[in-house]
């Protein structure tokens, strides 16, 4: 949008300040050259009229010449291009019409003429001042939708957070999870106490993460195998997990809670939606700047959809965005009744890794 | 004579806890276990238990919607470990439910007071139930359906579209049409509104399901579907479904 024709108000201040330098320009002409009014104030308002509409043109090939570019010499070049041209065609311009309203008044144009030189330094210094203007413009526009991106990016961290804490409260999980520690009281009290101590350290290990953003790879395979360790209990031998991940991974610093979604995600649609047996695989790999992760899981493809399918996944994208502004870190496809994730880690220094 | 007794819940461990429980109330038999809704429906019809333990999430088929399909409703003790909409359904229901983990005491609460209603032969708490737990459901996101002894579990987006019968329904699908007793209200109710839209006083279509749209005299127009159905649309249906397709 052009910032002087953006509303009314913009446009009356930039009209009242042509107003006034009209009216000091035929002022310097009638009091310092010794023109008659009637000329310097034809002379004023044709010239002062011409700038005023090129002032306004100028905008639109200005975007195209962004301050930003790196070489400054090519931005420079390109503005004394469009000076030249703006003071050329107002000059040309404003010297015919003159010429055609005051024909014959030779000692008038012979004095126009004579005049160029101050032309030429009025209307560079009134170029440089348009310039100025619309920068000034482009800037605090440009500040502020700044500012308002960065209050739309912080809630979304938040909202992040938030779908974080809630999916590790998640209920469901929670309390059968407790419940087959109670059952387990009866039967085997070892391992009852075995799952309330899992449980814990799960539980303890979400809340400890509000205090920071990475975690390298180990912990947060750590704590996923609790979580599956106590999945398992709950469903013995209708899931089965495998997590292979070599030594050079083990330090990679990672998102924190990056990949528990992924496994949430392959216990909900696979094995609390199955009869079968449901194995969890995941892999890891270094690969050049990344970190490559693929976890599978197979599902029963008879299985009609569970509802929120996609929520987690949409969740996750938002969060590499967010941190990495890349959009195709994650990839998702279903293959032969195996579902697939693949996840691209970026490395990420100078963030404060606990090891 | 005993009370026979049927264990439904997908964790072994969650029946292992009730089996356990039972113990002590030697009236009652348990005449079996089952993981999933599928095989529960049928040792229900088979069976004809007195009382059933049914858990609410379990996989294929969910402990609703097996009741669903149910024509003689048992006894029935809900298990859950959190749902909402079930809890609203059971409260207004007077259904007795136990949250999971639950303890021995509040155990013996809910079984005192289901084998007492079971001998006053008063099943009148859990006729209303069905009706209940429809309505307050969520979005729904399947539609179980009974066919020639068979039970078909139709996922939503599988739908084309849902046709008035007086007070049945005729699911329309790519592998044929199934017949519901339902009303078209219901569906209207709890079909996503983003998906399905009621665009006539006998028809839901699945929008991504349409093809064209064709006047069709005034104030009518008729939706062309996957499959080469065709639908008649009512002015206010194609209000709606200008809104929803933007155009």
């Amino acid at each position: 949008m052009h910032p002087i024709l953006l509303n009314r108000y913009n446009l009356t201040i930039y009209t009242l300040a042509w107003i006034f330098i009209l009216t000091i320009q035929a002022g310097v002409l009638v009091l310092y050259f010794g023109l008659e009014l009637k000329p310097a104030l034809a002379d004023s308002i044709v010239f002062n009229t011409i700038f005023f509409v090129m002032g306004l043109l100028i905008w639109y090939p200005l975007r195209y010449i962004p301050l930003s570019d790196r070489n400054s010499i090519t931005v420079f070049l390109n503005f004394l291009a469009l000076g030249i041209l703006v003071v050329v065609v107002w000059m040309s311009s404003g010297f015919l019409i003159m010429r055609q309203l005051f024909r014959g008044d030779e000692a008038l144009i012979s004095s126009i003429v004579a005049s160029v030189p101050y032309r030429i330094i009025s209307g560079s210094l009134l170029y440089i001042m348009l310039l100025l203007v619309y920068y000034l413009a482009v800037y605090s526009r440009n500040l502020k939708e700044r500012i308002q991106n960065e209050s739309k990016a912080q809630t979304m961290i938040k909202e992040a957070e938030l779908n974080m804490l809630r999916s590790q409260l998640n209920p469901h999980f929670l309390f059968n999870s407790l419940n087959s520690a109670s059952a387990l009281t009866l039967s085997n009290p070892g391992a009852a106490r075995e799952m309330i101590v899992k449980l814990s350290e799960f539980l303890r290990y979400s809340l400890k993460l509000a205090e920071k953003e990475f975690n390298i790879l180990k912990d947060e395979i750590e704590n996923i195998i609790r979580y599956l360790d106590i999945e398992k209990v709950r469903f013995g031998n209708k899931m089965s997990f495998e997590i292979d991940f070599p030594d050079d991974c083990e330090s990679y610093p990672v998102p924190n809670m990056i990949l528990q979604p992924l496994f949430e995600n392959a216990l909900k649609h696979g094995v609390y939606e199955s009869t079968g047996p449901i194995a969890i695989k995941m892999k890891c790999r270094r690969e050049n700047d990344l970190l490559a992760v693929t976890i599978t899981n197979n599902y029963d493809s008879e299985s009609p959809p569970r509802p929120g399918t996609g929520i987690g996944m949409k969740n996750i994208r938002e969060r590499l965005r967010l941190i990495y502004g890349r959009e195709d870190l994650m990839l998702s496809r279903k293959d032969d009744g195996i579902f697939i994730v693949n996840l691209f880690i970026p490395y990420h220094e100078d963030k404060d890794v606990d090891s | 004579m005993k009370i026979k007794t049927l264990i439904v819940d997908d964790e072994e461990l969650a029946r292992s806890i009730l089996r356990e429980y039972l113990k002590s109330y030697p009236d009652m038999e348990v005449t079996g276990e089952f993981a999933d809704g599928f095989s529960a429906l049928k040792a229900i019809r088979e069976l004809k238990p007195d009382l059933v333990f049914l858990d609410v999430q379990m996989p294929k088929l969910n402990g609703f919607e097996m009741l669903e399909l149910l024509d003689d409703m048992p006894g029935i003790i809900f298990t859950t470990a959190y749902d909402q909409y079930a809890l609203k359904a059971f409260e207004i229901n007077a259904v007795d439910y136990l949250l999971k983990p639950f303890s021995e005491e509040r155990f013996r609460e809910a079984v005192e007071k289901v084998s007492g209603r079971l001998q006053s032969d008063s099943k009148a708490g859990f006729a209303g139930l069905k009706e209940h737990i429809e309505k307050t459901a969520g979005i729904i996101s399947r539609v179980v359906v009974r066919t020639k002894g068979e039970i078909r579990v139709i996922p939503a987006p599988e739908i084309i579209f849902i046709e008035a019968q007086d007070d049945y329904v005729m699911i329309y699908t790519n592998s044929g049409k199934f017949l519901k007793q339902k009303t078209l209200k219901h569906f209207e109710e709890h079909l996503s509104r983003d998906d399905f839209i009621r665009v006539h006083r006998s028809y839901i279509i699945r929008t991504d399901q349409m093809i064209r749209l064709e006047p069709y005299g005034k104030n009518s127009w008729i939706a062309v579907l996957k499959g080469s159905y065709k639908v008649q649309v009512s002015r206010s249906g194609y209000t709606l479904l200008k809104d929803v397709l933007d155009i």
